[in-house]
């Protein structure tokens, strides 16, 4: 999607709960209802926020799936003494399941 | 060393914000600090950070922030990103206790014409993994005017709960 794709689900989105429950904001000890400048801003923070994930949220996945250094130099270490594949594998595996988006 | 922090401004969360702001900042102290405790969000969301002038939070893309992210369950990681509209202070993973995010900032410069930087200091568990993460480092709002505050808001959905407050750190 591109990102003024997001702004108009964003702006469906936090519509709905506008119209809904409301959205509000806490200043002084007091709960106000947020103003039109604000909720335009919500709406590219919110578009802003979806599209970097899209773009970038397979980064911080594939970090968080990788092994740690240690347990990859133990399988590099391990594979080059039983000719085995497990860090290839395991890295491959990480990269397959947090593809970079087209 | 008592009394060296004085309290300028509380919010307790009890019903859902999509923002909270600390106001107050003023030439009276040099170094101010911000400390939350127990932020829920209703949904996962990062949690982020505006400085705001005369009351108001400002989004223009003059942020910029750097943390190291320690984590007890795989390769710390590091989290940098310039010309951003907010500074991202940490992370909640929900609506309960055991996603809270907690985060003590000192900021500094904010009562001068120069550029309002901060420290963030945060940290969180995620009973999913389970994990505890911290993250630490700093950022900054690169405009040469004075700040007032600042305002603290999720990347998506609400603040459920959570005690903020801003306090000045009294000169010697």
């Amino acid at each position: 999607m591109t990102l003024e794709e997001f702004k108009t689900e964003c702006r469906s989105e936090l519509q709905a709960i506008r119209d809904g429950d409301g959205i509000y904001k806490q200043v002084n000890n007091e709960r106000l209802p947020i103003s039109d400048d604000d909720f335009e801003q919500m709406i590219i923070d919110c578009a802003n926020s979806k599209f970097d994930q899209q773009e970038n949220g397979y980064k911080t996945a594939r970090q968080e799936a990788y092994g740690s250094i240690q347990d990859q130099l133990d399988m590099q270490y391990w594979d080059s003494v039983n000719g085995t594949t497990n860090w290839a594998d395991h890295i491959a595996q990480v990269k397959a399941d947090n593809p970079k988006p087209e | 060393m008592a009394g060296s922090l004085i309290k300028i401004d509380e919010e307790i969360v009890t019903s859902a914000v999509a923002s909270v702001s600390l106001l107050g900042i003023d030439s009276t102290y040099d170094v101010y600090m911000v400390s939350y405790v127990g932020l829920r969000a209703s949904t996962g969301a990062d949690v982020n950070i505006r400085v705001t002038k005369s009351g108001t939070a400002q989004s223009d893309s003059e942020y910029d922030r750097a943390y190291k992210q320690l984590r007890s369950d795989t390769t710390f990681g590091n989290s940098s990103a310039t010309n951003q509209t907010s500074i991202q202070i940490g992370y909640s993973g929900g609506n309960n206790e055991t996603y809270e995010n907690n985060n003590t900032l000192y900021l500094f410069n904010f009562p001068t014409a120069e550029y309002s930087f901060m420290t963030i200091e945060s940290v969180r568990s995620d009973p999913s993994a389970p994990t505890i993460v911290g993250d630490t480092g700093g950022g900054v709002h690169t405009v040469g005017s004075a700040s007032d505050g600042v305002s603290i808001l999720l990347s998506s959905g609400n603040i459920t709960a959570g005690q903020f407050v801003l306090y000045g750190l009294k000169k010697a």
